[in-house]
């Protein structure tokens, strides 16, 4: 993907202003000449900030993704806004920590944000703050939330991970013994 | 049961006659006459994307196909561009020509399949016959050109699999001879014939302002009045290079949700007939080069609407993540404001005016 800048200027520029202190700003295109650009917000406070100005061109919000960069099962870490307007895709970015361990709803600002934030509370128990609507949306009450998070893959299980802490431990008592 | 005052609560479904696919609503009545809907989902709910974050990227392209029937070539199609924006893959010219022709073949026959369902629902039975007749030929395009009615496996990462002969081109455009004057006969009927109109007009209005605030996408946005397609906005594969116009039509209704979809199926024919006059020759693929650390985003626009995809690699051929989000997720919102006011007996219409997809949405 080539680099590239282009766009609407003034707003790239607000929201690059949110990614000053410790965020990222990255923009890139396809090889059709479709522009992409990627903003990793400072703290995910800042993203109703981020969507204030996304609907003030009014931009359509398209997914969002939430991912963790370890094991399918562990907590997610990032969540990734991605946002449509005059063709082009804004992407932000919020990272999930101690101090920021979850993202506040957009609903105010897109309408359609209502699903996947009910998506993601219930699949990645990811804290919305504010949410309206926090009903289940695909999986029933009884359930717990963060379902997804307890998903043990089986090549996880398989791949010998538990074997290994046996040997280790074998070799420790083995230590031990001797 | 009875809520207070004059309303009732009426359970609809998830399993219902009407209905294609699992989906409850429960249905606040006065009377007759819907006053409130809530939509609950999740029955066929498979955790998909959970499945695609275990098998590599080759894997995932099969996978992907498989979220939905009658989408499932946008699916794959998105997924590999998906796949080549993150590892920075420029698919020959010829592939962009042919993946550009599966993907308007498979429009017409899912618009089709929508109006002949539309016509089911009515009861016009030999209307609905007709139509699933004339979606036959294109099945039957499908099946001679990709060897498969539903699934094709076209769309690989780097390009598309099967290469077409002169032959089979020269066959697209005959069946299109009389595809095309039985579309144009149905486009008639729908639009003149009493009983369609009259159960369709005015139905599950969706108003311009309704639509942009939901985010609707596909025929349902552009039923409304909204100008949008992914093709125009975006362009990828051919489409830069082929001819069409984006159909709208500001009715609001079911009625022009159906216009939209039956105008659309002109288009595509002639993208068809593009296609099969301008693809160049060369290669159909190219190969993927080295899997990096990386996130890309692709969009297409599938029957139903724009299709978005997400993906992270971590430098292994296994994604970090692969997220997916489909048409019907952001249209089901709006049979909220379509069925306000309405006959409990038009539910079932108006659903699928949406041309709603349930494995699509629940993955």
């Amino acid at each position: 993907m080539q680099d590239t800048i282009q766009g609407d200027a003034r707003i790239l520029k607000s929201l690059e202003v949110l990614c000053h202190n410790g965020g990222t700003v990255r923009h890139s295109a396809d090889t059709f000449g479709n522009n992409f650009h990627w903003f990793k917000l400072d703290n995910p406070r800042l993203l109703v900030n981020a969507a204030e100005a996304l609907r003030g061109v009014r931009a359509r919000l398209c997914m969002i993704s939430a991912y963790n960069s370890r094991q399918l099962g562990d907590p997610m870490q990032e969540v990734c806004y991605h946002f449509e307007f005059g063709g082009t895709v804004v992407n932000l970015t919020v990272t999930l920590n101690g101090e920021w361990p979850s993202v506040p709803s957009i609903t105010t600002q897109f309408t359609n944000a209502d699903w996947h934030e009910r998506e993601m509370m219930e699949l990645y128990g990811i804290k919305v703050a504010n949410q309206p609507n926090p009903r289940r949306l695909f999986l029933d009450e009884e359930m717990d939330t963060g379902l997804l998070k307890d998903f043990v893959p089986l090549s996880v299980m398989m791949n010998g991970a538990s074997s290994s802490d046996l040997w280790e431990r074998i070799l420790s008592d083995k230590g031990k013994k001797s | 049961m009875n809520t207070g005052n004059s309303t009732f609560t009426i359970p609809l479904g998830p399993v219902h006659v009407a209905l294609e696919e699992p989906v409850y609503f429960r249905l606040t009545v006065e009377g007759e006459t819907i006053r409130d809907v809530n939509l609950t989902s999740g029955h066929v709910h498979r955790g998909m994307e959970a499945m695609a974050m275990q098998r590599n990227l080759l894997q995932n392209a099969t996978l992907v196909e498989r979220v939905c029937s009658l989408c499932s070539n946008s699916h794959s199609f998105t997924y590999c561009m998906a796949v080549e924006n993150v590892t920075g893959l420029v698919i020959p010219p010829r592939a962009r020509f042919l993946r550009s022709l599966a993907e308007e073949i498979k429009r017409v026959a899912s618009h089709l399949f929508n109006t002949a369902i539309q016509a089911h629902i009515i009861g016009f039975k030999s209307l609905f016959m007709h139509t699933m007749e004339v979606r036959e030929m294109m099945q039957d395009v499908k099946e001679t050109v990709y060897g498969n009615r539903m699934n094709l496996g076209q769309n690989c990462i780097g390009g598309v699999k099967c290469d077409l002969t002169p032959e089979l081109f020269t066959y697209i455009l005959g069946m299109l001879e009389k595809v095309e004057p039985a579309v144009e006969e149905l486009r008639e009927v729908f639009a003149t014939n009493s009983m369609v109109v009259g159960r369709t007009k005015g139905l599950g209005l969706l108003p311009k302002e309704d639509a942009l605030r939901l985010g609707v996408v596909g025929p349902v946005a552009r039923g409304s009045g909204i100008n949008v397609d992914v093709r125009k906005a975006s362009p990828y594969a051919a489409y830069p290079d082929l001819k069409f116009n984006v159909i709208t039509n500001d009715g609001c209704c079911a009625y022009s949700r159906t216009r939209v979809r039956l105008d659309e199926i002109f288009e595509s024919i002639s993208m068809i007939r593009q296609c099969c006059r301008m693809t160049p020759d060369g290669p159909t693929k190219a190969y993927l080069p080295q899997i990096t650390v990386n996130e890309a985003c692709a969009r297409t626009e599938a029957p139903r609407g724009e299709v978005f995809y997400f993906i992270r690699t971590d430098g292994t051929d296994v994604p970090q993540r692969l997220k997916w989000r489909v048409p019907s997720y952001m249209n089901w919102e709006a049979l909220g404001v379509m069925m306000r006011d309405c006959k409990v007996a038009d539910v079932a219409l108006i659903t699928n005016s949406i041309d709603p997809c349930v494995s699509c949405t629940e993955r």
